[in-house]
C-alpha cells in the first residue's frame, strides 16, 4: 500500500515536470532524424531496410546511448530530491520501510524511463512511415523488431541506466550525480569496451559494453550476413544474451548496494567516497558557549571599502577560485583531472603500435590521439564536453543549491563577476586539465623510452589550439544554464547544444561553419609542413565564434537572475536596466565583430570560393551526369604520351602548369569531336589548343566540359596533339580552410582534380544507390560485375601514357614527378627538375615538392631514390633493403620491371604511416620513418612487409575494374609480399607475419559474403587472399603458383592487351594445379570454405631405437558459407598437413624444429592418426602452420603428452 | 561614502503575487537609524518587505529610498552598504567558516589582505566561532550557522542591517549573545529585525511596526505603545470550557495555558467586571490588541476618545 503511494506520488510529481516530456521530445525526434538520414542512406546503399529488426536494433542503442546523458534527472530526482530540498527529515522519519520507500522511488524512475525511451520506436515509425520516406526501404510492419529491440536492449539498458543513476543520486543527495553515473556507462560502452576488445580479448570487450555500441552496431554489423540484416530478429542468444545478463546483474548489484547502505538517518553532508579513508570521528555537536553573557562591545575594525575596478576584478577571481577548487575536489572533477590523463598515458602508450610494430611516440603522433574537434562525436575525447555540460550546471547552480542565493545576491558587484568569475574557474579547470594532458603524453613517451619531447609543439597544440575549443563550449553551456534558468532543463539544453555541435547539424544538412557554434575548418599539422596555411582560417572562424561568445556572455550577464524575480517579463525588465552605457559598448562591438568577421569569412567561403553543401556537391554529380552522360561512349582518342612543364610557387601557394597531350585515335572509327574535361574548383583552365582546326561546341565551365568539333575528323591511327595552360592557386579560404596542395615546404598534388583530361568522366557520377534513386538515375552497381567488366581504363601500370615533365620550384627545394630525374639545374632562384619515365604510366600523376633530402640507392639499372624530410633518416636503409629484395624476387618471379626509376617519397600532407603505390612511385606518411621493430631481426618487421606489399603492386596484373580486383591487386601484392619476406628475411619473419595477418584486426574475418573471385570486401582482399595463394603455393608449390601469376601478367601488361579479371586468374592456377588438389583450389577462391581442425590429444610412447610413435586425436570439419551468408556443413576428404615438432631452439619459436611433417588424408569428424618419429616430440598436430583456412586459432597442435 | 546614519522611507509599497496573494499593501513606512522591529504572524508579508528591502524582489508599485539612494533602482548602491541575514540560508559544507568568511569578505569589497583578516578575525571572534573556524560548515550546528550568517551580514558595516526571523533556531543564549550584538550595531545603521517573537522586539526596538495581511497595522514606539495600553487590558484565570462564552462577551485578544488553566487576557475599556483583573499591559498584549483589530492607528484613538 505504501509502496504504491509512493511510487504513484513520485510518478504523479515527474509526470507534471517538464523534463520528462522535453527529454520524450528531444529523443523522438532524434530518432526521427537518426531514421531518417543516416538509416536511409545505409538501408539504400546496403540494400536493407530502414526497419528491419537490425536497423531498429542498432537505432536503439544510439537512442538509449542519447537517453542516458539527456535523463538522467529523472532517477537523480527520484534518488535525491528529498535530500536536496531538505525534505528528507520528514520522509525518513515517517513510518515506511526501506524497500517500500526506495523501491517505490526507484520503480518510478525506471517506469518513467521506460516511457521515455518509447521515443526511440516511436520516432522510428514516425521516420518510417513519413511520407518522403522511399517505400522501396520499408519492410512490412513487424511489431516483433520493434519489441525485441526495446525489450533487449532499450529495457535492460533503461534498468542499468536507472539503477546506477539512482544509487549515486541516491548515495550523494545531489540529483545532478545521477549523469555522473551515466557517463560512467557512457565511458564503459564506448571507450573502456572498445579498448578491452582491442587490446585484451575480444568477447571481454563484447561483454563490458553496457549499451551496445560494441555487441550490437558493430558485432552484429558484422556478424550478420546481408540477408540476416534484413530479415533476421534480435534474439536472446550468444554475447547479446551473456551481456544482457551480466548488465542485469550489475543493476541489481548496485540496487542490492543501495539498499543495503542506506538508512533513514541524518545524513552528514561530506562526499561519501571519503568515509572510508577518513577516519576521524563525527565533528562533535556545537558546545553551549559558557560565556553568553560576556558582554564585550563589539570592536569590528572600520576598513573603507572600495568599489572599484579593482574590487570587481578581486571578486571575480575569488570566485574563480571557489569555484575551481569545489570542481577539482568533486568526484567528477577528481575523474577529469585524474582519471582521464592517468587513462590517457594508457591509451597513448597503447596506440603507439600499428600492425604488430611499435611506432615510436613522436610528439606529433602522440598529439594526434590527444586532440580532437568538438564535433567529433565518435572521439574518446567526448567526455570532457560532457563533462563540462555537467559542471556548468553545478558552477551556474552552486550558491542556489547550497540555498546560499540569497546572500550572495544582495552582495555589491556587478553582474559580471559571477559569470566571469566562474568562466575563468571552468577555463582554470581546463588549463589544469590541458597541462594534465601534455604532462600525461610526455609520461606515455617516457614510458616508451622516447625523449625528444618539443614542449613548444605541446603547448602550440594543446593550448593554442585545443584549448579554445573547450573554452568556447565551456561558455556556450555556462550561458545556457544562465538564461534557462532551471537546472534540469538548463542540462537538457546544453545537452541538446552539444547534440546540435557534434551530430545533428550534419544531420539537417547545416554545413556552414558560421552556423555551428564554435565551428571551422580543422587545423593540421605534419613535421615538414608545420601548420601549412591551415591557421588562419582556422583562427578567422575562432575569432568569429569569439565574438559570438562575448555577445552569450553579455546576454547571460543582462539576464542574469539575482532576485525572487525570475519570470520573464522580470527578467527582461531587469535587462533593460542593466543595460548600462559600458554594456551597450560591449555588446555593440561583439555584434560589430560579429559581422564583421562573419563577413569576412562569407567573403572568402561564398564569394571569393563556391560554397558548395553537400547536398549541392551531390546535385551537381547528378547534373554532369544528366547532362553529359550521353557522350560516355563516345569514341575518343587515347592519351598515349604527356609532356608537361610543371612551375610550382611555394611562397605564393600557386601551381602554373604549361603541358601537351598527344592523343591517338585507337579506335576504328573516325573521330569528329573531342570530349575534354576541366577542373572546376580551385583551378583556371586557360587555354586548350589542339594542333589542328577545331571549333568549340559546348564550353560548360561550371561542370568542367568542353567539347571541341574538329574540323576534319581524326581518322583511325591518327594522333593529335592537345597544348592546355592552368593555373591553381587558392583564393582565400573556404568553409573547410585553404584547399591548397601547394604550401610552403610540402606540396603534394595529383593531375586528378586540376588536369584536363579527355572524354567523360564516370568519376564524376554520382555512387550512392540512396542519391541515385533521390535524383532519378539509373542504378549502377558500385564496381561492375565480374561477368561483365567495363573495357575501361586499367587501374594501374600497362596502356598508359608516357610521360615527360619539367618540374620548377624554389631552389631550397627538390620537386618530385613521375619518372627517373634525366636533370636538374638552377636559373635564377628556381630549381627545375626533368623527370622522364621510361615506360607508359596510368593517367594519373602526382607530383611533390619540398626541402626533401635524397637517400639514393641501386638495383641493376634501377635507379631508387628515397625522397624524406631531413629529419627522417630511421627508415632508410631498411626500405632501401625491402625494395631491393622485391625487386629481386618479383622481377624473377613475376616479369621484369618495366621502369629504370623508384622514387619513395614521404608525403608532406600525411602524418600517417600508411603507404601508397603508383607506377614507379610509393609514398608514405611522416609516421613511416618512425614505424620500426624494436629488434629488427627477432621481432615482426611489418613496415618491411607493408614496403614488399607497395613494391607487389609495382608488378601486379592489369586488372580490370570489376568485382575481384581486389584480388589481383592486394592479395597478389600481399603474397608476393609473404614470399618476398621468406625470401629476404626467413621463415621465421614470414611466420610471425602470418600470424600477425590471423589476428582479427584491424580485418575481422567474415563469414560471409562473395567468393574470393568476387572480392571486395577488405577482409578477403587483404587476408583471405594472401591466405589462400600461400596455402596453396604450399600445397603444389611455390614455382607452380608464382608460373600462373606470371603468365597471367604477361598475357595482360603489354601494351594493348586487354585487362585480365579473376577468371584469367582462375584459368591459370587451375592449369597450373594437379587434378588432386582441384577441390582445395576450389575451396579457397571459388567458394568461401573455412576449415575447422582441432587437435585434441597427442601421446607420444618411446617406439625403441630412439623412435617414438606419436598418436593424434584429430578432428576437422568443413564448412562453406554462400553469399548469403548460409552456412552448409560439406563432408571432409583434404590433404591435410600432420606435423610433429621437436623442443624449439633458443630464440626461435615452436614451429622451428619440425621432425615430421607430411599431408595425410583426413575425414569430417573424430579421427587417429599415428606416425613414428626419430627423436622426443614436444609438439604435434595436424595442419600446424595454418595454411587453411580456420577462424578457431589455436587448436590445431597441442603439447604432446608422454 | 556618507557615515552619516541615514533613515529608511519607505512609500505606498505593493506587492501581488502571480499567485493572487496580495503580500504587500500600500506599505509605507519611516525607520530611522537604530534598531527597528517588524513584527507579524506567519505569512504577514514580513519576509516579502525584509527580501524587498534587501533589493531581491520589486515592489509592483511605491517608493524606496535609503537615505539619497533609490532602491528600488539603484540596486547596486544599496548592495554596497547591506547586510542582509535571511530567513533561511544554508552554505556551502564543505568550506571552513573561516574560509567562507574571507571569501564573502572580498565579495563585499575587502580588497585588502591584512585588512580582510583583521575584520573576519573580530567577527568570527564575535560570533563566537572563532575555536571552530577550521571546522568545515557542514558540520555545523542550526545555532552556529545562525552566527555565521550574522558574521557575514555585518561584513563591511552595513549601513542597512536587514534580519530575518534571526532567532528563530536559536537557543536561548544563542538568542541573547545575537540579540546583544543587534543592540549594539543599531547604534548608527538602521537595523530592521523582522520576527514574530514579541520579546525580541520588546528587549531591542526603539521602533516598531505591526504587520498582518500585508498591511501595517500599528506603527509606533514599543514603551509608548505599552503605556497607550495602560488600563485596557485584564486577565482571567479560566477554564478551557468556558473560553466561548467568555469570548462571546468579552473582547479576548489573548488565551494561554498557565498550569493546565487557560490564562485569558481581554481588551477593554473598562473593568469587564466578571473576574477579571487589572493587569499591566506588555508589548505581547500591544501585538495581540493589534491583531485583534482593537489597538492601532484607529484603535489608539478609540481608546483614547473613551478614555477621555
Amino acid at each position: 500500500m505504501k509502496f504504491r503511494t509512493i511510487l504513484c506520488f513520485e510518478l504523479a510529481y515527474q509526470v507534471r515536470r517538464p523534463w520528462p516530456w522535453l527529454a520524450f521530445g528531444i529523443l523522438l525526434a532524434f530518432n526521427f532524424l537518426t531514421t531518417r538520414d543516416s538509416a536511409l542512406a545505409d538501408a539504400l546503399y546496403e540494400d536493407f531496410f530502414v526497419n528491419s529488426p537490425f536497423a531498429i536494433a542498432t537505432t536503439t542503442v544510439i537512442g538509449t546511448l542519447f537517453w542516458l546523458v539527456l535523463a538522467p534527472v529523472i532517477a537523480g530526482e527520484a534518488g535525491a530530491r528529498d535530500v536536496a530540498t531538505g525534505m528528507y527529515p520528514l520522509t525518513y522519519t515517517a513510518p515506511i520501510r526501506k524497500a517500500d520507500y526506495l523501491g517505490g522511488r526507484f520503480l518510478a524512475a525506471l517506469l518513467l524511463n521506460s516511457l521515455v525511451l518509447l521515443a526511440v520506436p516511436a520516432g522510428v515509425l514516425l521516420a518510417v512511415y513519413s511520407p518522403d520516406m522511399n517505400a522501396a526501404a520499408v519492410a512490412p510492419f513487424r511489431p516483433a523488431a520493434y519489441l525485441t529491440a526495446y525489450a533487449f536492449i532499450a529495457l535492460p539498458n533503461a534498468f542499468v541506466g536507472t539503477a546506477l543513476q539512482f544509487a549515486l543520486a541516491l548515495r550523494s543527495g545531489r540529483p545532478m550525480a545521477a549523469y555522473l553515473g551515466s557517463l560512467l556507462l557512457v565511458f564503459m560502452g564506448w571507450f573502456v569496451s572498445t579498448f578491452v576488445r582491442f587490446v585484451f580479448l575480444e568477447r571481454l570487450g563484447m561483454l563490458l559494453d553496457p549499451v551496445g555500441i560494441n555487441f550490437v552496431v558493430e558485432d552484429l554489423a558484422h556478424l550478420w550476413t546481408t540477408t540476416e540484416r534484413k530479415y533476421r530478429l534480435l534474439a536472446l542468444e550468444g554475447n547479446v544474451l551473456l551481456n544482457r545478463l551480466l548488465w542485469l546483474g550489475v543493476g541489481l548489484i548496485t540496487l542490492a548496494l543501495s539498499y543495503l547502505r542506506f538508512g533513514f538517518a541524518h545524513r552528514q553532508e561530506r562526499m561519501w567516497w571519503w568515509r572510508p579513508l577518513r577516519r576521524r570521528p563525527a565533528p562533535a555537536p556545537a558546545e553551549v558557549d559558557s560565556d553568553v553573557l560576556r558582554d564585550e562591545p563589539i570592536v569590528i575594525p572600520l576598513f573603507a571599502r572600495t568599489f572599484g575596478l579593482a574590487f570587481h576584478a578581486r571578486q571575480a577571481l575569488a570566485i574563480a577560485g571557489t569555484s575551481f577548487r569545489t570542481m577539482a575536489t568533486s568526484g567528477a572533477g577528481l575523474a577529469l583531472l585524474l582519471v582521464v590523463p592517468m587513462l590517457t598515458v594508457a591509451i597513448v602508450v597503447d596506440q603507439m603500435e600499428a600492425m604488430g610494430t611499435p611506432l615510436a611516440p613522436t610528439t606529433t603522433r602522440v598529439l594526434s590521439e590527444l586532440t580532437a574537434p568538438l564535433s567529433a562525436e565518435l572521439s574518446r575525447w567526448v567526455i570532457v564536453p560532457l563533462l563540462l555540460i555537467f559542471f556548468a550546471g553545478e558552477l551556474i547552480w552552486r550558491e542556489r543549491d547550497a540555498r546560499l542565493g540569497e546572500l550572495t545576491d544582495t552582495l555589491p558587484g556587478s553582474d559580471w563577476a559571477p559569470l566571469l568569475g566562474k568562466f575563468a574557474g571552468l577555463g582554470l579547470m581546463l588549463v589544469v586539465f590541458t597541462a594534465l594532458q601534455m604532462a600525461a603524453g610526455m609520461v606515455a613517451q617516457l614510458v616508451l623510452g622516447y625523449q625528444d619531447f618539443e614542449p613548444g609543439l605541446y603547448v602550440k597544440v594543446l593550448f593554442g589550439l585545443q584549448l579554445p575549443e573547450y573554452l568556447l563550449f565551456a561558455l556556450l553551456a555556462l550561458v545556457v544554464h544562465v538564461l534557462v534558468h532551471q537546472k534540469y532543463l538548463g542540462h537538457l539544453v546544453t545537452m541538446l547544444a552539444y547534440a546540435f555541435i557534434a551530430v545533428l547539424a550534419t544531420m539537417l544538412d547545416i554545413e556552414h561553419h558560421l552556423l555551428v557554434y564554435g565551428a571551422g575548418p580543422n587545423w593540421s599539422y605534419t613535421p615538414m609542413q608545420g601548420f601549412g596555411a591551415s591557421l588562419g582560417p582556422w583562427l578567422w572562424f575562432k575569432l568569429y565564434w569569439t565574438a559570438w561568445a562575448l555577445l552569450l556572455a553579455v546576454g547571460a550577464r543582462l539576464l542574469w537572475v539575482r532576485s525572487r524575480e525570475a519570470g520573464l517579463v522580470a527578467r527582461m525588465q531587469m535587462a533593460r536596466r542593466r543595460l548600462t552605457h559600458s554594456t551597450s559598448w560591449v555588446a555593440a562591438a561583439a555584434v560589430g565583430l560579429v559581422l564583421a568577421i562573419g563577413g569576412f569569412i562569407f567573403y572568402n567561403t561564398n564569394v571569393l570560393n563556391p560554397y558548395r553543401s553537400a547536398t549541392e556537391t551531390t546535385a551537381r554529380r547528378a547534373e554532369y551526369e544528366r547532362r553529359y552522360r550521353r557522350y560516355e561512349h563516345r569514341p575518343q582518342p587515347r592519351l598515349v604520351a604527356t609532356t608537361l612543364r610543371v612551375e610550382i610557387y611555394p611562397a605564393r601557394l600557386a601551381v602554373e602548369v604549361r603541358g601537351s597531350y598527344r592523343l591517338v585515335n585507337s579506335s576504328t572509327y573516325p573521330i569528329d569531336s573531342i570530349h575534354v574535361a576541366t577542373g572546376t574548383t580551385g583551378v583556371d583552365t586557360r587555354a586548350l589548343r589542339f594542333d589542328r582546326q577545331a571549333t568549340l561546341a559546348v564550353r560548360d565551365d561550371a561542370y568542367g566540359y568542353r567539347l571541341y568539333t574538329l574540323a576534319r575528323p581524326l581518322p583511325p591511327g591518327d594522333t593529335l596533339q592537345l597544348d592546355f595552360e592552368m593555373r591553381a592557386a587558392p583564393q582565400g579560404f573556404t568553409n573547410r580552410g585553404i584547399i591548397s596542395s601547394v604550401v610552403a615546404n610540402g606540396s603534394a598534388f595529383t593531375s586528378a582534380a586540376w588536369f584536363p583530361m579527355v572524354g567523360y568522366q564516370p568519376s564524376r557520377e554520382l555512387v550512392g544507390a540512396a542519391d541515385r534513386r533521390a535524383y532519378g538515375l539509373a542504378p549502377r552497381p558500385v564496381v561492375p560485375s565480374l561477368d561483365d567488366p567495363e573495357s575501361g581504363e586499367s587501374a594501374a601500370s600497362g596502356g598508359g601514357t608516357a610521360f615527360e615533365a619539367v618540374v620548377g620550384t624554389d631552389a631550397d627545394q627538390v620537386a618530385v614527378a613521375p619518372g627517373a630525374l634525366r636533370r636538374t639545374w638552377t636559373q635564377g632562384k628556381r630549381r627545375y627538375f626533368h623527370y622522364v619515365t621510361s615506360a607508359p604510366i596510368g593517367g594519373e600523376w602526382a607530383f611533390f615538392s619540398a626541402q626533401y633530402a635524397v637517400y639514393k640507392g641501386q638495383w641493376h639499372d634501377v635507379a631508387i631514390r628515397i625522397f624524406h624530410h631531413p629529419a627522417h633518416t630511421a627508415h632508410l636503409a631498411r626500405t632501401l633493403r625491402s625494395v631491393q629484395a622485391s625487386l629481386d624476387y618479383n622481377s624473377r618471379q613475376f616479369g621484369a620491371y618495366p621502369y629504370r626509376h623508384l622514387s619513395i617519397i614521404e608525403h608532406p600532407e600525411r602524418p600517417g604511416s600508411s603507404l601508397h603505390a603508383e607506377a614507379g612511385m610509393i609514398w608514405h606518411g611522416q609516421g613511416f620513418p618512425f614505424w620500426k621493430p624494436q629488434d629488427e631481426e627477432r621481432d615482426l618487421d611489418q613496415p618491411y612487409a607493408v614496403m614488399a606489399h607497395e613494391m607487389g603492386h609495382q608488378f601486379q596484373p592489369c586488372y580490370a575494374f570489376a568485382e575481384g580486383a581486389p584480388l589481383l591487386s592486394e592479395s597478389f601484392a600481399w603474397y608476393s609480399a609473404l614470399q618476398v619476406v621468406r625470401a629476404s628475411r626467413g621463415t621465421d619473419q614470414l611466420r610471425q607475419l602470418l600470424a600477425f595477418m590471423r589476428q582479427p584486426y584491424p580485418f575481422q574475418p567474415i563469414r560471409r559474403g562473395e567468393s574470393l573471385l568476387q572480392a571486395l570486401d577488405p577482409y578477403l582482399a587483404y587476408r583471405r587472399g594472401p591466405f589462400a595463394f600461400y596455402a596453396l603455393s604450399e600445397y603444389i608449390g611455390t614455382d607452380r603458383v608464382n608460373g600462373a601469376l606470371r603468365r597471367l601478367i604477361a598475357q595482360h601488361n603489354s601494351a594493348g592487351a586487354p585487362p585480365a579479371t579473376t577468371h584469367d586468374l582462375y584459368r591459370e592456377l587451375q592449369a597450373a594445379t594437379p587434378d588432386s588438389l582441384q577441390y582445395l583450389l576450389h575451396d579457397l577462391f571459388e567458394v568461401n570454405t573455412y576449415w575447422n581442425l582441432k587437435t585434441e590429444r597427442v601421446v607420444a610412447t618411446p617406439a625403441g631405437a630412439g623412435t617414438w610413435r606419436v598418436t593424434l586425436d584429430v578432428q576437422a570439419r568443413k564448412r562453406v558459407y554462400d553469399h548469403a551468408g548460409v552456412e552448409t556443413e560439406v563432408p571432409t576428404n583434404d590433404w591435410v598437413e600432420v606435423g610433429v615438432y621437436a623442443a624449439a631452439k633458443e630464440g626461435h619459436d615452436r614451429l622451428s624444429s619440425p621432425i615430421y611433417v607430411r599431408k595425410h588424408h583426413l575425414q569430417s569428424g573424430p579421427q587417429r592418426i599415428t606416425v613414428t618419429v626419430p627423436r622426443k616430440p614436444v609438439l604435434a598436430g595436424i595442419d600446424p602452420r595454418m595454411l587453411l583456412i580456420d577462424l578457431e586459432l589455436g587448436n590445431n597442435t597441442v603439447d604432446v603428452k608422454p | 561614502m556618507g557615515k552619516h546614519p541615514l533613515g529608511l522611507f519607505i512609500r505606498n509599497v505593493s506587492k501581488k503575487y502571480a499567485n493572487g496573494v496580495q503580500a504587500l499593501h500600500n506599505v509605507s513606512l519611516d525607520i530611522p537609524p537604530g534598531m527597528y522591529g517588524l513584527l507579524g504572524p506567519n505569512g504577514a508579508g514580513k519576509s516579502t518587505l525584509m527580501r524587498t528591502l534587501a533589493t531581491l524582489q520589486e515592489p509592483d508599485a511605491g517608493e524606496i529610498h535609503l537615505g539619497d539612494i533609490d532602491v528600488v533602482n539603484q540596486k547596486e548602491a544599496v548592495r554596497q552598504t547591506l547586510g542582509y541575514l535571511p530567513q533561511e540560508f544554508g552554505v556551502y559544507p564543505k568550506a571552513s567558516a573561516e574560509e567562507l568568511l574571507d571569501y564573502f569578505a572580498v565579495l563585499k569589497g575587502l580588497t585588502n589582505r591584512a585588512e580582510r583578516r583583521a575584520t573576519t578575525e573580530a567577527l568570527l571572534r564575535q560570533t563566537n566561532l572563532w575555536d571552530k573556524r577550521k571546522q568545515k560548515l557542514g558540520g555545523y550546528s542550526g545555532g552556529m550557522k545562525q552566527r555565521f550568517g550574522v558574521a557575514v551580514a555585518l561584513l563591511g558595516n552595513p549601513q542597512l542591517l536587514i534580519v530575518d526571523e534571526p532567532t528563530a533556531g536559536l537557543d536561548p543564549a544563542e538568542r541573547v549573545r545575537f540579540l546583544n550584538l543587534l543592540s549594539e550595531l543599531g547604534e548608527n545603521s538602521v537595523v530592521i529585525l523582522s520576527t514574530h517573537i514579541v520579546e525580541d522586539v520588546a528587549e531591542l526596538c526603539t521602533r516598531m511596526a505591526i504587520i498582518n495581511k500585508g498591511q501595517i497595522l500599528l506603527e509606533a514606539q514599543p514603551l509608548e505603545a505599552v503605556a497607550a495600553l495602560k488600563g485596557y487590558i485584564w486577565r482571567k484565570l479560566t477554564d478551557k470550557s468556558a473560553l466561548p462564552a467568555l469570548e462571546q462577551e468579552h473582547q479576548i485578544i489573548s488565551a494561554k495555558l498557565l498550569s493546565g488553566r487557560t490564562l485569558v487576557h481581554a481588551y477593554s475599556p473598562e473593568r469587564p467586571g466578571n473576574g477579571f483583573d487589572a493587569v499591566e499591559p506588555d508589548l505581547e498584549d500591544v501585538y495581540f490588541s493589534t491583531m485583534a483589530g482593537c489597538f492601532g492607528p484607529t484603535g489608539q484613538q478609540q481608546a483614547e476618545g473613551q478614555a477621555r
